[in-house]
């Protein structure tokens, strides 16, 4: 991987090299949305599996009877239903930190990582990401906060205007502006995610630093990838969308289940694809050249054979057996 | 240019781009669009000192040779309007016919536009008990309103405005001034005519209760010094309140209005002159027959159609819409749903007696939407409407209802708001079923439906054990009780009396309400009489019940059994299968709630027979059967016509023997769906 390819195009080697690290995760989602979701259904089952009214919910939807559902005593309040669902995304928030190391360290790697290497990977670096994710979350909120606090009066002035499209035309714009610096920052902390973990760097804040200098170096090539992989994904749940409901019958709760949980399965991928980007461009451009000096007596090489030290980037975590071969 | 200094130019260019353009063109719509002339305060001529005036006898805005209504009042009005300050300088002579068999020796009179004020009863309310429009969540300057009378003269009595002074009928607020009493110094003698004459200025605030400016549009609504209404022996004249509307007397309105050349301009009535003056202001006159209201609304930008015309039982009636320039796309829609309005109130309830009738598209994001005056309505939309939401139809639908049950049916809206509310959301209901489609009044789009008794419904069952219908309007628990039962209960409230007197029966007596009532004041008694003898029932229970009182529906099919008779013998009950099995069945019933009302219910057989059962629903209890078939229930319905809209709870109205998990399933479904989706989002950004 010395070699100065496209960034899309080596990303989605590694995506599609590794695909059961999306199957893992989409497992992952659907269990805990089954736990984090186990409340309501429990309510739904008891208010309408022995009542007639509720056929109006299954052939077509009827807005009146589930906002009659919503509003009945027994189905508890609004609050009281979305705390596990909460509960649960933020579950899902921990799980991908936890486990994303090893996904990183699985994309570097030219072979399939062996289990015990993914959660070693996931274990060791924890506590860099837990750092990483705190100094992300401040960085990007203070961002965020700045940017949308621009937008708030911005939109506010746009409302007082007597044309009554520029507030939609320019919450739009202004989304969009939003959304790409979001996107730098999300490149910055990614490729900061990939050396922490590939540089085995325990300095966190040197993989910042890195990936900051190459964000900014790199910044086109990266940006133009993120976005694509973000066009990618809203193309991916409209058409998902668009399937469920231009081709699954209403009465199909089956149908309506596999398509929806299709859409989401495939959502995971533009991500992954994300992170593979990142990957690729830490192997192309941010790994640390290391001089090796060493006698044929003492290293295997298989060929070439050289009469001169050899200098060449060393990949980091390698297993020494894959190096023999 | 390197690329990435390209990236990180152009979000900066960006910004700075669109924060110039949008500060430009705000700059640009706060003022109006052409120079606008400042106007002095009116001193237009009133007419001369006349004691034996009398209420015209015109029907120039009627499509009838006489008048319709007992004309009490006759006012004419000279405004003029300053677009820049909101400002209305005018002088108003309001001739009044004292018709009432006594004596009157004091007038009260409505100042609606001072309810804006922080100390004013009506934002008292609001902070209070909530606002469909207004938070208050400070007070700002734009919230003011006032209207102040300058002077009053009564001819042949001389100057009183000394004499004035606010009064608070209602909660006794001596800082809210939207009553004003005025006694004369002789009393006005049973028959006679009285002349006041009045200047006054009001002051628009930024829109509040569908009334006052927004950029550069205005409403003008309850923008003039009002008479009280003389009934039941005493005047009836409440303070202005935060769920109140109003109330007034028939009568004739002859109305000038000056306001700036490029302004366009709808108002209540037909349109007699308009004249271009030197200041580049115009004058416009208006004149109204029957009608208690008269409202108005000015912009530079409205586009207008003017060119429909529908053909009522009394005459043409011309049809004038108002539009925004970015909702000009749905002018065709907004005529549609008017004519089809104006046709079924016709064929259902009686003819629409005026020439004409103005649908305003107010501004957008003014609180100037969903509101009715006299020949005059508002509705409200948004540049993306897809045609499966049916919201301007709603609201277009709506606001005409009230040409009949506020405009001619001119009930007392501080007292019974149901009357008017209530009554408009039932026809609301039947018409908008019937244009519409009963299941997809409201929405039908993507698969998803939702009709428009549902939502009366909904917001119905949230605060049905608060208040009974019966109530003054401003003694109400909060706006949302208000809301949910003045509209949302009244309207559920008659389409049950439907099943109990018949759907054809209630339609007779509804126009036969109108017809009797129309261009007067009913009360509820007149209402719920009129029912009773055209049905020829006497429903003092179920009004005892739903009108007057608070009390709450719930029925419920508690469970039903199907055992075999000879359950005791091993080899019949071994197999369940036996088709010569006999079961005894049995259903039991529930009444939860306090309100008392027999019900029909059907049982349903495994094998496709029915049965239908009654139920009176005096015990709280009861258990229907024994059924000896060779067949189980399969399911139990209270109400299997689904008439009736009052019960809080429509799910455990049946019970099926077996459990079917279908719905939950497709609930929980997309439940599951959107806490995925959202889990991903959240650590796609995060992580």
């Amino acid at each position: 991987m010395t070699q100065n390819q496209g960034l899309l195009g080596s990303g989605w080697s590694m995506v599609s090299r590794n695909k059961r690290y999306i199957v893992w995760f989409y497992l992952l989602n659907l269990a805990l949305a089954f736990f984090g979701t186990a409340a309501f259904s429990n309510q739904a089952h008891t208010i309408l599996d022995h009542s007639l009214l509720a056929d109006r919910l299954v052939h077509g939807f009827d807005l009146g009877v589930f906002a009659e559902l919503l509003a009945r005593p027994e189905f508890g309040s609004t609050q009281a239903l979305s705390a596990p669902a909460a509960d649960f995304v933020f579950l899902f928030f921990m799980a991908t930190a936890l486990f994303l190391p090893g996904v990183l360290q699985g994309y570097a790697s030219t072979y399939r990582l062996p289990r015990p290497d993914f959660f070693r990977a996931c274990g060791r670096n924890l506590w860099r990401f837990i750092r990483l994710l705190v100094l992300a979350g401040i960085v990007m909120g203070i961002v965020a906060g700045v940017l949308f606090g621009i937008r708030a009066p911005l939109l506010k002035a746009a409302g007082e205007s007597t044309n009554e499209m520029l507030p939609f035309y320019l919450s739009l714009a202004t989304l969009l502006v939003i959304f790409l610096v979001m996107s730098v920052l999300r490149i910055w902390f990614d490729l900061a995610q990939a050396d922490v973990v590939l540089s085995d760097q325990r300095a966190v804040r040197k993989s910042i630093a890195a990936a900051f200098r190459h964000t900014w170096r790199g910044l086109g090539r990266l940006l133009a990838s993120y976005v694509i992989a973000t066009i990618v994904a809203a193309i991916l749940l409209v058409a998902g969308i668009w399937v469920w409901m231009k081709f699954v019958p209403p009465a199909s709760v089956l149908g309506a289940f596999f398509v929806s949980q299709l859409t989401l399965l495939f959502l995971l991928i533009p991500r992954f694809w994300q992170r593979g980007v990142a990957v690729s461009y830490y192997l192309q451009n941010m790994v640390q050249p290391i001089a090796v000096v060493e006698t044929f007596t003492t290293v295997a090489v298989v060929s070439p054979v050289v009469t001169e030290p050899v200098v060449e980037p060393v990949l980091p975590n390698v297993p020494p057996e894959t190096q023999a071969s | 240019m390197k690329i990435r200094w390209l990236i990180l130019f152009l979000p900066v260019v960006s910004v700075i781009v669109l924060s110039l353009a949008v500060m430009q063109h705000a700059a640009k719509a706060a003022a109006p669009q052409q120079p606008a002339t400042i106007v002095s305060a009116a001193t237009g001529s009133m007419p001369a000192n006349n004691s034996t005036a009398t209420i015209p006898d015109t029907t120039l805005a009627i499509n009838s040779d006489k008048p319709m209504s007992e004309r009490i009042v006759h006012y004419e009005i000279d405004a003029k309007y300053n677009a820049e300050t909101h400002i209305v300088d005018a002088t108003e002579v309001l001739t009044y016919h004292n018709v009432t068999g006594q004596a009157l020796d004091h007038f009260p009179f409505h100042l609606y536009q001072n309810a804006f004020q922080p100390k004013a009863t009506w934002v008292n309310e609001a902070k209070l008990m909530g606002s469909r429009d207004t938070s208050y969540a400070k007070w700002e300057d734009k919230d003011y309103g006032s209207e102040e009378i300058k002077s009053i003269e009564v001819v042949g009595q001389g100057d009183l405005t000394t004499q004035l002074h606010y009064i608070a009928p209602d909660d006794g607020n001596k800082d809210d001034k939207t009553v004003i009493d005025m006694p004369v110094t002789k009393p006005i003698a049973p028959g006679e005519t009285v002349q006041f004459k009045i200047t006054f200025q009001t002051k628009f605030p930024e829109t509040q209760a569908r009334s006052g400016y927004k950029r550069d549009f205005v409403l003008g609504g309850q923008w003039f010094p009002k008479v009280g209404v003389f009934w039941h022996g005493a005047w009836n004249c409440h303070q202005y309140h935060n769920t109140t509307e109003f109330f007034a007397d028939f009568g004739v309105y002859d109305v000038k209005l000056t306001v700036p050349q490029f302004e366009i301009v709808g108002a209540s009535g037909v349109k007699v002159s308009e004249a271009n003056n030197a200041d580049n202001t115009k004058t416009l006159t208006y004149h109204g027959d029957d009608i208690h209201d008269f409202a108005w609304t000015a912009s530079p930008r409205y586009k207008v159609k003017d060119d429909g015309v529908f053909q009522g039982q009394m005459g043409p009636v011309r049809m004038r819409i108002l539009m925004q320039p970015a909702h000009w796309s749905q002018v065709e829609r907004h005529e549609k749903i008017l004519r089809e309005s104006l046709d079924h109130f016709e064929r259902w309830y009686g003819p629409y007696p005026y020439k004409t009738i103005t649908l305003v598209d107010p501004e957008p994001d003014s609180a100037a939407g969903g509101m009715e005056y006299p020949t005059f309505i508002t509705g409200e939309t948004s540049w993306f409407m897809p045609e499966g939401l049916h919201m301007p139809e709603l609201v277009v639908e709506h606001e005409f209802g009230h040409q009949y049950w506020y405009g001619m049916v001119a009930t007392n809206e501080f007292e019974d708001a149901w009357m008017d509310e209530g009554i408009n959301s039932y026809t609301e209901v039947k018409v908008l079923d019937s244009i519409l489609g009963k299941n997809t009044s409201i929405w039908n789009m993507a698969g998803v439906t939702m009709g428009e008794r549902e939502l009366q419904r909904v917001g119905y069952i949230g605060v049905a054990d608060l208040d009974p219908i019966a109530k003054n309007a401003y003694e109400y628990y909060n706006s949302g009780s208000y809301a949910g039962i003045t509209y949302g209960k009244t309207a559920s409230v008659l389409l049950t009396l439907e099943s109990i007197i018949g759907e054809d029966t209630m339609a007779k007596a509804m126009h036969v309400y109108f017809m009797k009532y129309r261009f007067t004041h009913p009360t509820k008694e007149d209402f719920l009489k009129t029912i009773e003898e055209v049905s020829g029932k006497d429903l003092r229970w179920y009004f005892n019940q739903a009108i007057y009182g608070v009390q709450v529906m719930d029925y419920k099919v508690l469970r039903t059994e199907s055992l075999p008779v000879n359950w005791y013998d091993e080899k019949k009950n071994a197999s369940k299968d036996d088709k010569d099995t006999v079961y005894r069945s049995y259903v039991w019933l529930q009444r939860k709630e306090d309100f008392v009302m027999p019900v029909d219910v059907q049982i349903k057989f495994e094998n496709g027979e029915t049965i239908r059962e009654h139920w009176d629903g005096i015990n709280r209890w009861t258990r229907l059967g024994p059924y000896e078939k060779k067949t189980k229930i399969e399911s139990a319905e209270i109400d299997p016509d689904h008439k009736i809209q009052i019960d809080r709870n429509d799910f455990n109205n049946s019970y099926t023997a077996e459990a079917h998990g279908k719905p939950a399933r497709k609930v929980s479904n997309y439940w599951m769906f959107a806490t995925q989706w959202v889990s991903q989002a959240l650590a796609w950004w995060g992580v």
